[in-house]
C-alpha cells in the first residue's frame, strides 16, 4: 500500500455528530507526516477521542460522520465501501487503547491475541507472525517473551499490560498509530517508561502517532505537533514548541497554566476560568448557527 | 505542632494466594514492613509511592479500615490500631475518607441530598435535605445539584459531593485516597484547591495519597514516600523537593512530565 502522497493522515473539515443533530467534532481539519507525533490535547468532551475513532473506523454506533474527508495515505476513506475501507486500515493503521485491561480478551493467552491478527489481516504464516510477536515483546523490554506469550492478561501488571499492546500495535508495522490515553491508569515512573517505549518504536519504524491526551505535560515530552481541542473545535494548531514557548489561544494558556508544575511552589491552582470557558459556549453556539444556516 | 497520629513499627502483612501451597497456610506478603512516623495536625500530608509501596494500605490503617499484624496506631493520644468494631463506633465519624473513584463510591440509586445526609442522620448530625445542601455549598455546587443522581455528574462535580459527605461530619481527619487521578487538569485544580481551602478553613488534617508529585508539591506541607512498604524519605513538602534523600524519590520527581519542553527528559533516569 505505497503512496506517493506526502501526508500519512489528512482530515478535512470533519463534522461528527449524534442523530439529534448535536456535532461532536466541529470542521476540524489536520495533517499527520510520516513520523511525526501529534498530540490532541482537551479536557474530556472536548472530542479528541473521536478523531481517532473517526479514522480508525470505530465510532460509537448512534454517532456518524455528517461532512468532511479523511485521507489515510492518500485514500479517500469515507469514499470507500465498509469492507474495503476496514481492510485499508487494518493494513495501515493501528490503536493503542486506554485500558489495557478492556482492550484484551481475558480468556485468552497473550500470543494468539498478537498473532492471530498478523495471520487473519496481515496474512503473514504462522511461523512469521510467532518471530515477530517474540521480538516485538523483546523490543518493548519484556524480560520473557515466551512465557508472557503463554500468559492471560490478569498474570501481567498494568504497565506489562499496556507494554503488549503497544508491540501489538507495532508488529504490522502500521503507518499510523492512534494512541487513545494510553497511560492515563498507570503511574509516573510506568508512564515515562511506555512514553519512552513508544518514542522509541515510532523514531525507528517512521511511524506515525496521533496522540490522545488531556496532560500538557505529555504533550511537551512526547509531540512535535499540537491540535489543541476545546468541545469539537480546533482552537489551536501549532508545532508543539511554539505552543509552549508563545501559544496564541488564550484557551491553550490556560491549559499549560492548570498543569502543575514545580517552577512556582506558591502560585495557586488554577482551572480553567469559568468566564473563558463560557465565551467559547457562546462563539461555539454563535458557529452553529451559521453551520445550519449554511447547510439549509 | 502536635501529632494527630503516631504510628510506631507499624507491621502488616496479606496472605499470598499466588503461591498457597496445596496443604497449609498461603505465604504472607509483608505490606508495610514496620516504619513510624507523625502526622501533625491540622496540615495536609502528602503520602507517595509507586503501585505496590503500600501508600493506600497504610492509609487504610489509618482509618482503620484495616487491623495492622503489630505495631502501634495512636489517634490523639488513644491507642486505635486493634480495637474492635464495638470500640471504633464512636470514633468513626472523625476518621473521613474520599475515594479515587467517585462512580463506585456513591450510590447510583440515591439522589445527591441522600448520599450526604445519609451519614450524617447515622452520626447524629443533623441530616436533613438543609443540612445536604449546606454541605453542598461549601464545596461550590449550587442547590439544585440536590435533586440530582451522581451519573448526572461530571467527574469533578462528583468527587466534590465526596468531599461534602466527608466534610458534612465535621471530622479531624480525612484520607483522600487518589482522588484526582481520573479527572482532567482544569477539574484536578479545582478539587485540588476546594480541598486545600476547606482544610485550611476548618482545621483540618488531611492525608492526601498520590503517584503524582506535582499535586502533592503544591497542596501539601508534609510528605511521606514510601517504597516496598518502607519510608524511603519524609519531611516538610520544601525540603524533600529540593534535597530528596532517596534514590525512588528523586526518580518519582524526574518522572512526572512537566508542562515545559525539556528535550533531554527521556535520558534522564
Amino acid at each position: 500500500m505505497s503512496s506517493l502522497h506526502a501526508h500519512t493522515l489528512d482530515v478535512i473539515k470533519l463534522n461528527i455528530a449524534l442523530p439529534n443533530g448535536h456535532r461532536l467534532l466541529r470542521n476540524v481539519s489536520l495533517t499527520l507526516e510520516p513520523g511525526e507525533v501529534r498530540a490532541l490535547v482537551g479536557e474530556s468532551g472536548a472530542g479528541k477521542s473521536m478523531i481517532g475513532k473517526s479514522v480508525l473506523g470505530i465510532l460509537p454506533p448512534n454517532v456518524a460522520i455528517t461532512e468532511g474527508e479523511i485521507l489515510l495515505e492518500g485514500q479517500h476513506l469515507n469514499m470507500m465501501t465498509p469492507p474495503t475501507r476496514r481492510k485499508i486500515v487494518a493494513q495501515s493503521a493501528a490503536l493503542i487503547p486506554q485500558d489495557p485491561l478492556t482492550a484484551l480478551n481475558p480468556v485468552r493467552k497473550i500470543g494468539p491475541q498478537i498473532i492471530d491478527p498478523l495471520v487473519r489481516i496481515q496474512g503473514w504464516n504462522a511461523r512469521e507472525a510467532e518471530t515477530r510477536a517474540l521480538d516485538l515483546l523483546d523490543r518493548v523490554h519484556i524480560r520473557d517473551p515466551k512465557r508472557v506469550m503463554q500468559s492471560y492478561p490478569h498474570e501481567l501488571s498494568g504497565g506489562m499490560r499496556q507494554r503488549v499492546l503497544i508491540a501489538a500495535a507495532f508488529a504490522p508495522s502500521p503507518r499510523l498509530i492512534v494512541a487513545d490515553e494510553p497511560t492515563t491508569a498507570l503511574d509516573v515512573t510506568v508512564q515515562k517508561q511506555i512514553l519512552r517505549l513508544i518514542r522509541e518504536l515510532q523514531q525507528e519504524t517512521g511511524t506515525a502517532v496521533l496522540f490522545v491526551t488531556h496532560d500538557m505535560g505529555v504533550v511537551a515530552k512526547i509531540s512535535q505537533k499540537v491540535t489543541v481541542l476545546f468541545a469539537g473545535k480546533v482552537m489551536e494548531d501549532a508545532p508543539t514548541r511554539e505552543v509552549f514557548t508563545n501559544p496564541q489561544h488564550p484557551y491553550t494558556r490556560a491549559l499549560i497554566a492548570a498543569t502543575p508544575s514545580y517552577a512556582d511552589l506558591e502560585r495557586p491552582f488554577s482551572p480553567v476560568p469559568a468566564s473563558l470557558i463560557a465565551d467559547l459556549h457562546a462563539q461555539i453556539a454563535q458557529d452553529d448557527l451559521l453551520y445550519r444556516g449554511g447547510r439549509i | 505542632m502536635s501529632a494527630l497520629f503516631s504510628v510506631r513499627d507499624l507491621r502488616l502483612s496479606f496472605p499470598d494466594r499466588a503461591h498457597k501451597p496445596l496443604f497449609g497456610p498461603a505465604p504472607r506478603n509483608e505490606v508495610l514492613k514496620g516504619f513510624s512516623l507523625d502526622i501533625p495536625e491540622g496540615r495536609i500530608t502528602g503520602i507517595v509511592g509507586e503501585s505496590g509501596s503500600g501508600k493506600s494500605t497504610f492509609g487504610r490503617v489509618l482509618v482503620r479500615l484495616l487491623e495492622p499484624d503489630s505495631g502501634q496506631v495512636l489517634f490523639d493520644g488513644q491507642e486505635i490500631g486493634h480495637l474492635d468494631e464495638a470500640a471504633l463506633r464512636p470514633l468513626r465519624r472523625d476518621l473521613q475518607m474520599i475515594f479515587q473513584d467517585p462512580m463506585s463510591s456513591l450510590n447510583p440509586r440515591h439522589r445527591v441530598w441522600r448520599i450526604i445526609s445519609q451519614p450524617m442522620k447515622r452520626y447524629g448530625r443533623g441530616g436533613t435535605k438543609a443540612d445536604a445542601i449546606a454541605a453542598l455549598e461549601k464545596v461550590g455546587l449550587p442547590p439544585t445539584f440536590a435533586e440530582r443522581y451522581p451519573h448526572e455528574l461530571s467527574g469533578g462535580q462528583r468527587q466534590r459531593v465526596g468531599i461534602a459527605r466527608a466534610i458534612a461530619l465535621e471530622p479531624r481527619f480525612i484520607l483522600a485516597d487518589e482522588i484526582v487521578s481520573g479527572l482532567d487538569v482544569s477539574s484536578q485544580a479545582q478539587v485540588l484547591s476546594l480541598l486545600k481551602t476547606l482544610a485550611r478553613d476548618m482545621g483540618l488534617t488531611v492525608a492526601f495519597i498520590s503517584h503524582d508529585l506535582s499535586v502533592i508539591r503544591h497542596l501539601c506541607d508534609h510528605v511521606i514516600v514510601l517504597n516496598h512498604g518502607e519510608i524511603v524519605d519524609h519531611g516538610p513538602v520544601v525540603e524533600v523537593f529540593e534535597a530528596p534523600k532517596s534514590e525512588i524519590t528523586k526518580t518519582l520527581l524526574s518522572a512526572i512530565p512537566l508542562p515545559e519542553l525539556d528535550d533531554d527528559w527521556f535520558d534522564e533516569a
